[in-house]
Order: C-alpha cells, then sequence, then structure tokens
C-alpha cells in the first residue's frame, strides 16, 4: 500500500511538470504520434501499389504494427524515463540525489519520470489496433488471452532491454547511441516472421525476442498463433529479471562527478 | 555517543591519462594509460551524535566522496563505516530514512514545479503522517520565512529561496543525521546567516550535522568538531578550539603608527602585512612573548593612533595545514 502511496504521488508530480509546459506537452504527443503514424502508411503505400506480403492483408500487418506501437508506448511510460534519467543522472553526478530517497532506484525513477509524451503515441495506437482488428476479425476469448499473455511477454522484453541499456550507462556514460540499436533490432518485430531467413526468426524469437513485441500477440488475435511460440515467454521473462538483476548490480559502481 | 564511525577509508578510481592537443586526442583515442586515483586514502574518524563537525578541505581534497560515502551514496572500494548501526551503502534503504542531505550544487527540488509539490513527494517517500507533516512543514517555512515563496515554481527562485527550500525538503521527515555539502555555496550573507541560524537551532533539538564547506565563518559560527582532508588523507581531527590552537597562541595586532613604518619587525614582533606606510599587522606569540611584554616593547618603540588584537584568521590557520 505504502508504495502505491508513493507510486501516485511520484506519477501525479511528473504529470504536474510535463504539464507546466502546456505547448511542449501537446507538441511532444503530437509528434511521437505522427512520426509512429508514418510507418504504418508506408505498409498502406506497399499494398496500395500492388505490392504484399505474401499471405498477409495489408490489415493484419497494420495490426502488428499497431501492436508494435502500443507496446513500445507502454514500455516506454513504464521505463522509458529510467533510461533517460539514468543516463542523464550519472553523467552529471547528480545520481546520488535519487540513492537518497529510502526507496529502490529503480521504483523511484521509473514512478518520477513517467514518459508523458508516450500518452498520445498509446491512445493513437489503441484506435489503430482496434481499426485493423475490425477489419481482420479477432478470434475468441482464447486468442484474447493468448494476446495478452504475448503482449505482456512484449513489454517485458523492451522494458527488460531499457534496463540493460540503463545498467550500461554506469559503466559507459553518455552512450545516448545504444537506444538506437535495439529500436533497429525491434524492427524485425513490425513485420510477419515469414519473411525472414530461418536464422532471423531463431534470434528474434529466443535470443532477442522482439517477435514477442507485435507479431505474436497480433498472431493470438488473428488465431494464426503457433502454441510454439509460447517458449519465447521464457527469454522474455529473463530479459526482465536480467535486467533489473544487472541495474541493481551496477549502481554499485557509480562514480559521481568531481565536487 | 558515536553517530558514524569510519575505519580505513579507501574510495579508488579508474581515470585515463591524456595530453592535450590534436595528436594526443588521436593517440589516446586508440591507447590510454590507466590511472588509479585515490580520492579518498584510508581515512578514519569517529563523528559523535548531536554535534556539528565541519569536513574542510582544498578542492578536489575528498571531502564530497567521503560525505557520498557516508549517505551511502557511494560504495568505498575499501574501509568500513558505521552510521548508527548501519553500513550506509550495504542498508541503504534503511539507513537513508534516518539521514537528510542537502547538496549545495545538485538540487533535490523538482525544477518546474513548486517546492511544495516537492516536499508532497517526499511526505509520501517517507511515509510522513498528516499532523507531522503539517507541524514540521509550517516550523520550516516560519523558520525561513518561506511561506510565499514554497508555492512558486522552484525554477523561478533566487539561489537563497531554493537553498532555503532545499532544507526544508532534507529535514521534513526529522533526520537524525544531515549531510550539508556546501549549503552555502553562493549564497548572500543574509541567506547564510539564515541558514546557519537553523541548523544551530535544529542542533539544539539534537540533529547531528556534518558539514563540508570551502566558507570558514560556517565552521567558525556552527562546528565543534573539525576534521581537514588534503589529497584524500585526514591531516586534522579534533576540536575547533584546537584548530585554532594549532599554531601555537598567536595574535593579529593591527597598528596604525604615527610616522611611516621601517624593518621587518616592531616591539619584538614580526610584521605581516602593511596596508600603507602607517597601518602594519604584526603576528604576536603569546607563548614567547605576553601581549603585557609586548605592548611595553611597543610603547618604547615609538608612538601609535590605533591598535587591534585579533585571533589569528582561521583561513590562515587552514592555509598552512593545507600547505604542511
Amino acid at each position: 500500500m505504502k508504495y502505491v502511496k508513493i507510486y501516485l504521488a511520484c506519477m501525479q508530480t511528473a504529470v504536474s511538470r510535463a504539464a507546466a509546459y502546456r505547448t511542449d506537452f501537446v507538441l511532444g504527443n503530437l509528434i511521437t504520434l505522427l512520426s509512429n503514424i508514418i510507418f504504418p502508411l508506408v505498409t498502406v503505400l506497399i499494398y496500395a501499389n500492388g505490392a504484399e506480403f505474401p499471405n498477409w492483408t495489408m490489415w493484419e500487418i497494420l495490426l502488428i504494427q499497431s501492436v508494435v506501437s502500443m507496446s513500445g508506448a507502454i514500455s516506454s511510460m513504464i521505463s522509458g524515463g529510467i533510461l533517460w534519467v539514468t543516463m542523464d543522472c550519472v553523467r552529471e553526478g547528480s545520481f546520488e540525489t535519487i540513492l537518497l530517497k529510502p526507496l529502490p532506484p529503480l521504483f523511484y525513477i521509473a514512478s518520477s519520470s513517467v514518459d508523458t509524451s508516450s500518452v498520445g503515441l498509446f491512445i493513437g495506437s489503441i484506435a489503430m489496433t482496434v481499426i485493423s482488428a475490425v477489419h481482420t476479425g479477432i478470434c475468441g476469448a482464447e486468442g484474447i488471452a493468448l494476446f495478452l499473455l504475448m503482449f505482456l511477454g512484449g513489454i517485458s522484453v523492451m522494458v527488460g532491454l531499457d534496463l540493460i541499456m540503463a545498467a550500461i550507462s554506469f559503466k559507459w556514460v553518455g552512450n545516448s547511441r545504444i537506444p538506437e540499436i535495439f529500436d533497429s533490432v525491434r524492427e524485425f518485430g513490425k513485420y510477419p516472421l515469414e519473411i525472414f531467413p530461418e536464422s532471423v526468426r531463431v534470434i528474434s524469437s529466443i535470443f532477442i525476442p522482439v517477435a514477442v513485441v507485435g507479431f505474436f500477440p497480433a498472431s493470438a488475435l488473428l488465431g494464426r498463433f503457433d502454441t510454439l511460440s509460447l517458449i519465447s515467454l521464457i527469454p522474455c521473462a529473463g530479459f526482465l529479471l536480467f535486467g533489473v538483476w544487472l541495474y541493481n548490480r551496477m549502481i554499485r559502481i557509480y562514480e559521481g562527478v568531481g565536487g | 555517543m558515536t553517530a558514524i564511525k569510519a575505519e580505513n577509508l579507501v574510495k579508488s578510481y579508474t581515470t585515463y591519462k591524456r595530453g592535450s592537443g590534436f595528436a594526443e586526442a588521436i593517440k589516446s583515442f586508440f591507447k590510454r594509460e590507466k590511472v588509479i586515483v585515490n580520492a579518498v586514502d584510508g581515512i578514519s574518524f569517529e563523528i559523535e551524535k548531536g554535534t556539528v563537525c565541519g569536513i574542510l578541505g582544498p578542492n578536489g581534497a575528498g571531502k564530497s566522496t567521503t560525505i557520498k560515502m557516508l549517505c551511502g551514496a557511494l560504495y568505498p572500494t575499501s574501509g568500513r563505516i558505521d552510521a548508527m548501526g548501519f553500513v550506509p551503502a550495504r542498508d541503504r534503504t534503511r539507513y537513508v530514512n534516518k539521514i537528510g542531505a542537502v547538496f549545495g550544487q545538485k538540487s533535490q527540488l523538482i525544477w518546474d514545479i513548486p517546492p511544495a509539490d516537492s516536499f508532497a513527494v517526499n511526505k509520501a517517500i517517507y511515509g510522513i503522517s498528516d499532523e507531522d507533516y503539517k507541524n514540521r512543514l509550517d516550523e520550516m517555512t516560519e523558520l525561513f520565512d518561506v511561506s510565499e515563496v514554497i508555492h512558486k515554481p522552484t525554477r523561478v527562485l533566487s539561489l537563497g529561496e531554493r537553498m532555503k527550500c532545499e532544507f526544508i525538503m532534507a529535514m521534513l521527515h526529522a533526520p537524525e543525521i544531515v549531510f550539508l555539502d556546501e549549503p552555502t555555496i553562493g549564497l548572500d550573507v543574509i541567506a547564510k546567516s539564515k541558514i546557519r541560524e537553523v541548523v544551530r537551532e535544529m542542533n539544539r533539538k539534537g540533529t547531528t550535522f556534518i558539514l563540508t564547506t570551502h566558507d570558514l565563518e560556517d565552521v567558525e559560527q556552527l562546528a565543534e568538531k573539525v576534521i581537514i582532508i588534503n589529497h584524500g588523507k585526514k591531516v586534522f581531527d579534533d576540536s575547533l578550539q584546537a584548530l585554532k590552537n594549532v599554531l601555537g597562541s598567536k595574535k593579529i595586532v593591527s597598528l596604525t603608527l604615527t610616522e611611516p613604518c621601517i624593518g621587518d619587525e616592531i616591539g619584538g614582533a614580526r610584521i605581516i602585512s602593511r596596508d600603507n606606510d602607517f597601518g602594519v599587522s604584526l603576528e604576536v606569540d603569546t607563548e614567547k612573548q605576553s601581549i603585557t611584554d609586548f605592548l611595553r616593547d611597543l610603547t618604547a618603540c615609538g608612538d601609535f593612533r590605533d591598535i587591534s588584537v585579533k585571533e589569528l584568521p582561521m583561513d590562515m590557520i587552514i592555509t598552512r595545514i593545507y600547505s604542511e
């Protein structure tokens, strides 16, 4: 109960902070939303010009991409702040102000740095998912349950990777380009797994399970889910747990800056 | 009763040596020489509960690193800290509940919203009851005279107002030990005086304060115990009075003479500075020459228009210790 109160207090403050600059708040959300809906537009253009992904309709592809955007928005709200706040605090030497709070640092940063610029993306991606699902149709309760399970798995991967990248910044100060590498890897999750060679399928299902971010949950909704894909949930949990462990471990090497 | 005991505290950093200029920059891109720096190098001390302890030292001496280790924010490379029964870095979550800290150069207030909102977050974090929160906030805002200020966004506050709010933030949960890292840096005399007044008041109620500062007036007015660190090593650890006596029982005598002064000494005392032809300052070692003897010798030397006798200034004492 204590942690719920703290989370709410910190989150309210984060929202107040974001709302202090109204134009920035509105523009930030708008830009995040626009930059993320441009990608589905490419899919629309591909199909409009007669090309296609074999055995996949345009709305099915859009459903996968909407799910990726939705999990990206949620993970960004949960852990996007952790990554950037940690990077900034380590570089500026102000991480001790976080360590002075009688809380696990991860919890404090996550609750006090909710990324409000992803709210627009979250709402937009929900709308896009619903529109796509209306066109494709979705299978019953079992499909929805599998979707939720895989969707949580996808968020675990994204949060875990954010934590790993944040943890690395304790050692490798100022590694602001590292997230771009993961953003590139995440692109593989936006397409049906069948279009990739076998090696990429294995990597994106097991080693860096980005397929769980979009493709697997969307497949569950479409009734095209292979139950073998459930194995991917194991590395998803592994990424999250490893991220938490590594972050807490790396705090020990925090050095501050000259006073 | 001991509040903090540090034994053989060491904090080492790995850094890289690189020269200046373009060629060195290219060279160091491929090959860098690793250098181990001992920011804190085997220091031990004890701080009693309910005291105000000043930690002094020149820039880069290791004061802030020491404070950060005492706060639990940094893990010592070796050595041991016992703070109220806690090992700060290991027991951080439980330990920091009982301490407060003000870093003069790092704000804990949230920049874009009023300090009152930052205080409310701390209320939730430390689990302060509504009644305690109201009482303490009222008491502190009255002491600092910032009842209106706490409702303005932090970014529009003056440095003095912000520091007062930083203090309130650090004190709301009634910590037993408060660490102050250069708390009066950049403040005007009125703000400094207010902060010192509050530290004295809180200390009178039993709070232990540990402060690092370059403002020796902070130390003279607040500290009972002084620890001096230089190059990561402890070079002094005793009372403020003992620090004042460290160079012997010396006094500074300022004289305004009736005739221009010639020579290096007057009345057996060495001239240490000259304001003009008529105004000089002398250093009198009262262990070798009593003030009575000095005044008799001085009168025999000639006439003077004005005289004042002062203690040796702290900055002179500290400078001597730093240079040893």
